[in-house]
């Protein structure tokens, strides 16, 4: 009886394991270059929303009907998990597998980089008919983040962050759109008040982000002071930090600010109960849904200096892909072709083509304008090895510290200095 | 007197704490099920409402008109199933091996075992992944299956074991003086007796594989796709969907709730059982 | 007769559960040993090679290690104690027969269902500090004046993160001790009816005791697993505000996703050398009843 159960549970491991290797010849015999079957092309992105994720699907369908390679990209969606797509993604290369190409953020670029994961496409963009469809800076600023003078990534979105705000509660608090620095910092203790008359604030007048993300918009604050992020520990830039803590000390943001995410900054945007928040054009579609005209926008103001982050999307070829030249017509098809079109309508994000930025239905958008008002002064963080762990937790913990009064603003500083730059 | 007295201790110590009991687990889903059902506006109103004003249930529609909600539960079943049935067969086997013989090396492979459900799961990720695509498994069921097991084995092994050393070796004996052989004692008296662990070992097995989503991300593909990673999408940069995250949730709990309901009747009959073969 | 060594029969029966295991897990792990004694930072793949100690000093050095190590030990203390506690009644009443037990029974493990990415976004919304239903009730029982931001405080996050675990774990104790209970014969409780032994007298000698390799498994298990678990944490809070709710499981997987593989296996061996320091009494216990 036992020996015969034993033997079937050895078989059993056999035949799973006699099943698998003959799967992985049906794969790799599909690979391989031959011209009367498809180019297979996996295609790995998150989606913000089920809406975008069905639109990449659209997409990717469109593109295998419409190109003349025979090209079949078979898009896989993957989960955005606060930035845990990038581990998985990393994981996949590192394992030996993965996809072929893949959406991307700039601060992964250094990681895949050093491990040899990435395909360098100046070759393809040199040879590229649409080339300078996309702003030559763009390409730039994609060779600082790889820390050479080759490009990994090709250009996809942007997200320039700006303020929103309630234009009721401007008026009923009687508050300009604040043209500097001061006058926003000004703005948002007037706007911080007890509408109900039972001594409690009700709205407060900005809602800051304090979790995960939030240094995009507390970059804003270190440039107003005459910062810079090339070094935290200036006096200019404790200044800003220091602008930051007093916001929340003084009671002029939600007392959840440290732990406050997207979620939570919209909802308490939406709701009534910030008059102003800082988020880019990807949240606009849903504030003019629950707001209608009561939401507008205006670029971060100008103090000592101006600044404003800039997100990014872009897409990347595998080094391990085998047929690099399809690849990048997919990838292409998405920076300047009808996939850039479609995506960033659904999407609302900057598009990086400019014939697509000068389609109607994005020159008429207010919050385009603002967002394309922001660009020439928007940048990004420094992209080193360290900075994802640094965006992760080091930022969010430090500054929650620093918001208890833990930490004096210098302190912190000195800490946030010393994860990013190790110095 | 008496029978009133009896009414109370009833209440004191069974209806009471049942009912404090219930209201702390069952809160939370209650929470999550109207949160499901009520429109975005409700959800961040300024008065929180304990059952919505207007009630949705396009969440619902939604997600199985829309996103094919079926398909990756079909996944997770499938894979769950499996685990659970491997891991149980594999592991009593090797929890009767542990309780009822002293051989040598008994107390090292225990602890080997129990060390195994020490390490953490992240650390193995880049190496498990290596050894699924070299098997060829990679994005099948089999990967998931496999993965699982190496943690719900060891766990299981050590859960059996510990029941089994409860269980009164006379049985056993008693069973094997008349005349039974140890298989025969396993499988006529043991096993019976067993029926009520190994149904909570398997409803363990199959909670876990259920949930699981570290390596689920890792090992499927939009084919082999389960319902932790299928939830999760709907989780984006741009904030949680409220309502078809809630929805999804709900949806998954009821079918596993109604699946327990009908094991649940064997967790009893077991020893009655065992007791009338013995 | 159970001192039996049964030649190569407990080997053979072991022979698949240890395949599985020494085939997926063992070499992992051996790997993680060589790389703590490595600077293995995959962000720095050019710079890995042997440090010999570096690594374990550094921990050691390390004061949020430290931190977090302190409070694995509450969060296991007091998570898996209440998870004991209310598990444990919960077992002893869906023991007793009483109408509609088979419903509540299953209607108990609705948290141990739930999938983990919704535990940790549905008590984030539980314990919020604008909309939050929490809040909401303690208002309107006139407890607090003024609503509290339980997670973005660092005073408050800890405990709300422990409650949440209490809330995951209880139904693993109650369907395992469940099942367990079953196998405590009726005749004893019997005797002590006649002997005029009340409801904690039977409990305390005759529950607990023919329980006791089962309580010792499920909580030595239960300790492991809470130990190591990560999700709840990670999705309410990652371990924030200022680290106010990181213990090392937590710490290893935010090292472990930034890539610096050599000190996260530092920190998870030592994590497990002390979960195994931990197991040491309860081994001891359970070989002893076993070779009894």
């Amino acid at each position: 009886m036992k020996r015969i159960l034993v033997f079937a549970v050895i078989s059993v491991l056999c035949l799973l394991m006699v099943t698998g290797c003959k799967k992985k010849d049906d794969e790799s015999s599909t690979i391989g270059n031959v011209t009367d079957k498809p180019i297979n092309i996996t295609h790995w992105f998150w989606a913000d929303n089920p809406d975008y994720s069905a639109k990449m699907q659209q997409i990717a369908t469109d593109f295998n009907n419409s190109n003349n390679m025979n090209i079949k990209v078979s898009a896989q969606e993957y989960p955005w998990e606060g930035g845990g797509y990038s581990e998985t993604l990393f994981t996949a290369a590192m394992g030996g597998g993965g996809p072929d190409t893949a959406a991307w953020k700039l601060t992964s670029t250094p990681l895949f980089k050093a491990n040899n994961l990435l395909a360098v496409l100046d070759s393809y963009i040199d040879k590229w008919d649409d080339k300078d469809d996309i702003e030559s800076n763009l390409y730039e600023v994609m060779k600082t983040a790889g820390g050479s003078d080759s490009i990994y990534v090709m250009p996809w979105n942007t997200q320039i962050l700006y303020v929103y705000y309630r234009p009721s509660m401007f008026k009923d608090a009687n508050v300009a759109v604040p043209t500097t620095y001061e006058e926003f910092l000004e703005a948002c203790r007037k706007l911080t008040r007890d509408t109900t008359g039972d001594g409690k604030t009700d709205v407060y007048g900005f809602g800051m982000r304090g979790s995960t993300g939030g240094q995009e918009p507390w970059g804003s604050f270190i440039y107003g002071r005459g910062g810079d992020l090339s070094d935290f520990t200036t006096t200019q830039a404790v200044a800003g930090m220091q602008d930051f803590i007093n916001l929340f000390k003084k009671g002029y943001v939600p007392p959840t600010a440290p732990t406050d995410g997207f979620n939570e900054i919209i909802a308490n945007f939406k709701s009534g109960r910030t008059a102003m928040t800082i988020h880019h054009i990807g949240s606009s579609s849903g504030m003019v849904e629950s707001l209608g005209d009561d939401v507008d926008a205006f670029p971060f103001p100008a103090g000592e200096k101006q600044w404003t982050s800039m997100g990014d999307t872009e897409n990347v070829i595998f080094e391990k892909c085998d047929n690099k030249d399809a690849a990048f017509q997919w990838v292409a098809y998405l920076a300047t072709g009808k996939g850039q079109e479609e995506w960033c309508k659904t999407t609302g994000n900057v598009p990086v083509s400019k014939r697509v930025q000068a389609l109607p239905e994005f020159q008429e958008n207010k919050f385009m304008k603002v967002s394309i008002k922001g660009a020439p002064y928007a940048g990004i963080f420094p992209i080193l090895d360290t900075t994802t762990e640094w965006i992760s937790t080091i930022w969010p913990n430090t500054t929650a510290a620093a918001l208890a009064g833990n930490k004096t603003a210098a302190q912190a500083m000195q800490e946030l200095q010393k994860g990013l730059y190790g110095s | 007197m008496e029978r009133k007295q009896s009414a109370l201790s009833r209440f004191l110590f069974l209806y009471l704490p049942l009912t404090l009991i219930l209201l702390f687990l069952l809160f939370p889903f209650y929470w999550t099920f109207v949160t499901s059902i009520k429109p975005e506006q409700e959800l961040y109103g300024r008065v929180v409402t304990y059952w919505p004003r207007s009630v949705t249930f396009s969440a619902y529609k939604s997600l199985f008109l829309d996103y094919n909600f079926l398909h990756p539960m079909g996944n997770s079943f499938l894979v769950a199933l499996i685990t659970t049935l491997l891991t149980l067969f594999v592991s009593s086997l090797a929890s009767y091996s542990f309780s009822r013989f002293r051989f040598r090396g008994r107390k090292a492979f225990m602890i080997l075992f129990l060390t195994n459900n020490m390490f953490p799961t992240v650390l193995l990720l880049i190496p498990l992944y290596a050894i699924m695509r070299n098997l060829g498994i990679l994005y099948t069921p089999l990967a998931l299956v496999l993965s699982y097991t190496t943690f719900t084995i060891p766990f299981s092994v050590w859960l059996l074991n510990g029941y089994l050393s409860d269980l009164p070796m006379s049985l056993e004996e008693a069973g094997m003086v008349d005349g039974a052989n140890r298989a025969q004692a396993f499988t006529r008296i043991i096993l019976p007796v067993l029926v009520p662990c190994l149904i909570a070992t398997g409803v363990y097995i199959f909670m876990t594989s259920w949930n699981e989503y570290t390596f689920a991300v890792m090992f499927t593909n939009e084919r082999s796709r389960t319902i932790p990673v299928s939830l999760k999408n709907l989780i984006g940069q741009l904030g949680v969907q409220w309502d078809l995250l809630t929805a999804g949730g709900i949806i998954t709990i009821i079918p596993v709730c109604v699946l327990f309901f009908f094991a649940q009747k064997r967790l009893v009959e077991g020893l009655t059982a065992g007791a009338v073969k013995g | 007769m159970h001192q039996r060594k049964g030649g190569f029969w407990p080997y053979l029966l072991l022979a698949p559960a240890l395949l599985v295991v020494l085939a997926v897990v063992l070499i992992p792990a051996i790997n993680a040993v060589f790389m703590s004694f490595q600077s293995y930072d995959l962000r720095r793949p050019s710079q890995i090679g042997f440090i010999g100690f570096d690594n374990y000093v550094a921990v050691m050095k390390d004061t949020l290690f430290w931190q977090s190590l302190l409070r694995t030990v509450y969060w296991v203390v007091f998570g898996v104690g209440f998870q004991f506690v209310f598990g444990f009644c919960l077992a002893l009443i869906l023991n007793k027969s009483f109408r509609g037990r088979g419903v509540v029974r299953s209607i108990s493990l609705i948290p141990w269902v739930t999938p983990g990415v919704l535990i940790g976004l549905m008590w984030r919304w539980i314990y919020d500090g604008s909309f939050g239903v929490l809040n909401d009730i303690l208002m309107k029982l006139n407890l607090i004046e003024d609503p509290i931001a339980f997670l973005a405080r660092q005073d408050t996050v800890f405990p709300a993160v422990v409650v949440t675990i209490i809330w995951q774990g209880i139904p693993f104790f109650a369907l395992m001790l469940l099942a367990g209970l079953q196998g405590v014969p009726g005749e004893l409780y019997e005797a002590a009816d006649i002997d005029g032994a009340n409801v904690f007298q039977k409990f305390f000698r005759i529950t607990v005791p023919s329980l006791q390799n089962t309580i010792y498994v499920t909580t030595l298990l239960r300790i492991i697993w809470v130990a190591n678990s990560v999700d709840v944490i990670f999705n309410m809070t990652g371990g924030g505000p200022a680290y106010a709710s990181q213990t090392l499981s937590v710490y290893v997987f935010n090292k472990a996703n930034s890539l610096n593989l050599g000190y996260a296996s530092t920190m998870s061996l030592l994590l497990t050398a002390v979960l195994l320091l931990v197991a040491v009494p309860y081994l001891r216990n359970l070989f002893k009843n076993q070779e009894a």
